[in-house]
């Protein structure tokens, strides 16, 4: 799912200075998950805000709402009263969420209050770590399912890069496995490492138009 | 409509003397709902429940809130009175004005217990009524072991109506059990004859187990035997795998005529026709293993019997002799009034072997000197150590053990042989640090705690006490990987969703799933992020 | 809203706190009057909207208590405790406000002066503390 991290305190706060009603709008999906910006953290970070404007002496009013995915347009227009009561919207939601947001409100300032990192999944409670790279031309049948894109530090398609420490480390990032150690262990579990032998062609990164469209053949 | 909640305060019999009352109930009588306030000198006796129930009954009242003493004690009492008076037990918030605000405080503290009141008011207008649920329970048990413990416990279970099956790993029940024979005088074999004749007891040899499913009143456990795998159903496991014996001796220094285990010791004692009669025995425990109940009875006995029945000269190395079992001190005593030789170090001997003879030396620490002393026996230190079958079984059940392996207590003096998981219990060796008193009183403990919870083929519960909410739950799976009782799974619901579902009968309702939500979608009666929530608004 | 009123708000687990409180008063232990003790089942159970809604309430301090290390009656409650406190200590910097108004104290459920120890310490902080 998508991975993201609630932005630095200090630079929420500098995005609502010259408002008195703002708010703060959740996703129950992909954020919710990895604890950035699901209802809880909507009313923690409603809380932060208010405790901190009260310090300053100068007070806000902090609404809270949330929608099990923000970006539909059918689950955000749920909150449709809740945005027009605001002067601004901090979304919790992964930057597509934001724009969502941003395209159906279209007069009011609608703020990012979390980074979308990467598309990942958790490797231990609390610890969510990228998988994939959204490259649009996946080859992870040929890898053993070890993505190499974002899990090798070099983005090798044709590793390892020979730099590969003791205990299967990666060169540049000691306390990173190495993605090619990786891939050799499972093609050799599966008695596929004759792949190992097969070169491949550098990756057509054309393959993904910015912005991606994909249209589904049926209706 | 306002919800009606009516309010009860209690003086406890006029123990209560720094509140003012009078300005107190003027005060809880404007807060929002609350439509009646009582006065009362004694709401836990009959006369002032007998004024509640109609006070209830006549202001049609929907929650009530008692500031009385500290919920600790009449919560549940309260509760059974407003079951009484026809309203679910469970809408009732105590507000403890008498520990934590009266007896806790100098001057007047009317403000505290008016504002406790006011927390209590908040929360019990969200509260929820809770049923009661039976749920069916599968009432056999398997108690996995063979020796000592396993065997009386399936004995015990048997006397008090329940079935047990007795799966044991070796081809016979009663292995092992020779040392605690010798030092305890009961006879294995009776008590192997007394499980067989049992038609209550199901007994499996040669049998492990492969695999565990479920929970309390519901385990599902492959086994698998010499034939082939079986599946069976029981309502608790009992562990009673036991410990294991090892010598604490250097490897080099070998077992043979002259280091003996105390088992081995045993069996000298116990022949007729022993060779030579040693003259010269040395004992050594407690160094290296602090726990060490088993090895100082072993010892001491094993030492009197050695000077009662050869009149041999009997010296015992030791760092500390505990004597916290039953008749320890006395057995202590007795050895040392018979002539047996006790020195104190406080490091390990040195032991070596010298043509055929045992040598020990240590530093005696009341002489300060080295002492040497040449045997012809020597009674080796053992470390008293989990068994493998406990590890295993451990893992299977996905329980946990303390740092030496054995078995962990969910509470050491309070549920002290029960898992963190219901429904599991242990007994015995694999509990660690026991003499056979303790191993008595578990046993017995373990049969009550069994048939307290199986008997009937049904366990009363608090039905969807907490619930994770299929709506909201987007199966994340953390409650499941958090819960430290083990009794959330995933399950299936109509659509083919799969959410988490929290069993009635394995949760113990601490809320670490209901805080850990990163969906909040899990519902814990009673203490509800609102119903905490609106406590704190209250101040 | 009202900032710092002077009342701390203490998490009580049933367990430990909770009847180390009562042992308190039955022992005339006295200890400040501004203490509002909420039970809950298990520290586990206070989480960081509860610790940030009393500081939003106006409250002064905040305390999580729980039992001792390695004695939760319910095994990994008082370290999630522990940890959701470190965080909401972060938290509460972020928006200037003293860290060290929110705290966790473990403590067994016969150590009455372990409790009122807890709350004349935070007493004193609230007071120490400029924010």
């Amino acid at each position: 799912m998508i991975i993201a991290e609630r932005k630095p305190m200090e630079e929420i706060k500098q995005l609502i200075v010259p408002y008195r009603k703002v708010l703060v709008a959740g996703c129950g999906t992909c954020v919710a998950v990895c604890w950035a910006g699901g209802e809880k953290e909507v009313g923690i970070l409603a809380s932060q805000l208010r405790l901190a404007r009260s310090v300053e002496r100068n007070e806000i009013s902090i609404l809270e709402a949330t929608v099990e995915r923000q970006c539909e347009r059918e689950m955000v227009a749920e909150i449709k009263d809740k945005v027009a009561e605001a002067e601004a919207v901090i979304s919790l939601a992964c930057g597509s969420g934001v724009q969502t947001m941003a395209e159906m409100f279209e007069d009011k300032p609608v703020f990012p209050g979390v980074n979308t990192t990467f598309i990942g999944m958790p490797e231990r409670e609390g610890l969510w770590v990228e998988m994939c790279g959204a490259c649009g031309d996946c080859f992870l049948d040929r890898t053993g399912g070890v993505c190499p894109i974002v899990r090798c530090a070099k983005g090798l398609l044709n590793g390892p890069c020979g730099g590969t420490r003791k205990g299967g480390k990666c060169e540049i990032d000691p306390e990173k496995d190495c993605a090619w150690v990786l891939i050799y262990r499972r093609l050799e579990k599966q008695g596929r490492l004759d792949l190992m032998r097969n070169y491949y062609a550098p990756k057509n990164y054309r393959a993904v138009k910015r912005p991606g469209k994909v249209q589904a053949a049926k209706a | 409509m306002e919800t009606k909640i009516g309010v009860f305060l209690c003086n406890c019999g006029e123990a209560i003397k720094n509140i003012d009352f009078d300005a107190a109930v003027k005060e809880i009588a404007k807060f929002p709902g609350v439509t009646c306030v009582n006065l009362s000198s004694d709401l836990c006796l009959e006369e002032g429940k007998k004024k509640m129930i109609s006070c209830i009954r006549e202001e049609n009242l929907e929650r009530v809130v008692v500031a009385a003493c500290s919920p600790e004690f009449h919560e549940h009492a309260f509760g059974e009175v407003l079951e009484k008076a026809g309203l679910n037990g469970r809408l009732l918030s105590m507000a403890n004005i008498r520990e934590q605000c009266s007896w806790a405080h100098d001057g007047d503290v009317t403000g505290k217990a008016v504002e406790l009141v006011k927390m209590a008011v908040n929360r019990v207008r969200l509260l929820q009524p809770m049923e009661m649920k039976e749920l069916p329970v599968n009432n056999e048990v398997l108690v996995v072991g063979g020796g000592f413990s396993a065997i009386n416990t399936a004995l015990q279970l048997s006397r008090v109506g329940l079935r047990t099956t007795l799966l044991e790993k070796e081809a016979a029940l009663g292995t092992g059990t020779e040392e605690l024979e010798s030092l305890c005088g009961f006879d294995t074999s009776s008590m192997v004859s007394a499980v067989e004749a049992d038609k209550n007891i199901k007994v499996l040899t040669s049998a492990r187990v492969m695999e565990v499913d479920g929970k309390i009143g519901d385990f599902s456990v492959r086994i698998r035997q010499e034939g082939g795998e079986i599946l069976r159903k029981y309502g608790a496991i009992v562990l009673a795998t036991g410990h294991q014996t090892e010598l604490a001796l250097d490897c080099e220094l070998k077992l043979g005529l002259s280091i003996v285990s105390q088992e081995e010791f045993c069996r000298m004692l116990g022949n007729p026709s022993l060779e030579t009669e040693p003259k010269t025995i040395g004992f050594i425990f407690d160094f290296c293993d602090e726990n060490s109940r088993f090895p100082t009875l072993a010892t001491l006995n094993n030492a009197l019997a050695a000077k009662r029945r050869w009149g041999s000269e009997v010296y015992v190395f030791y760092k500390s002799v505990k004597v916290d079992s039953e008749g320890a001190e006395i057995l202590y005593q007795e050895a040392r009034d018979c002539g047996v030789v006790f020195l104190k170090s406080e490091v390990p001997p040195r032991i070596d072997v010298d043509n055929g003879q045992v040598k020990i030396k240590a530093k005696d620490v009341f002489l300060g000197e080295d002492i040497i002393l040449v045997c012809d026996v020597l009674v080796a230190e053992e470390l008293h150590l989990p068994t493998e079958e406990t590890a295993n079984l451990s893992s299977l059940l996905n329980i946990r053990r303390d740092s030496r392996g054995f078995c962990q207590e969910e509470n050491v003096h309070l549920y002290p042989v029960a898992s963190e998981k219901k429904g599991i219990f242990f007994v015995g060796g694999c509990r660690g640090d026991l003499d056979l008193g303790r191993v008595l009183t578990d046993i017995s403990s373990v049969v009550m705690n069994v048939y307290e919870l199986l008997s009937s083929g049904k366990i009363l519960v608090e039905a969807e006490k907490v619930e994770a909410d299929p709506q909201k739950c987007v199966a994340c799976l953390t409650c499941i990987r958090v819960c430290p009782h083990g009794a959330i799974q995933l399950v299936r619901i109509n659509g083919g969703k799969e959410v988490a579902g929290i069993s009635d009968l394995a949760c113990y309702a601490c809320g670490i799933c209901a805080a850990i939500c990163p969906a909040k979608a899990i519902n814990f009666q009673s203490y509800r992020d609102e119903e905490i929530l609106a406590q704190i608004e209250a101040i | 809203m009202r900032i710092m009123n002077g009342h701390i708000v203490a998490f009580c687990c049933e367990h430990s706190a909770y009847p180390a409180a009562d042992s308190a008063g039955r022992l005339g232990l006295h200890y400040p009057e501004n203490v509002r003790v909420i039970r809950v089942p298990c520290a586990g159970r206070v989480d960081l909207i509860h610790i940030l809604k009393a500081f939003e309430n106006g409250a002064a301090a905040v305390l999580v208590m729980g039992c001792e290390d390695g004695a939760c009656h319910h095994i990994t409650g008082n370290t999630r405790a522990k940890e959701r406190v470190k965080y909401s200590e972060i938290l509460l910097k972020e928006v200037n406000i003293d860290g060290g108004r929110v705290r966790m104290f473990n403590l067994s459920p016969n150590a009455p002066h372990k409790f009122v120890r807890a709350v004349n310490e935070m007493t004193r902080i609230t007071k120490e503390s400029g924010r």
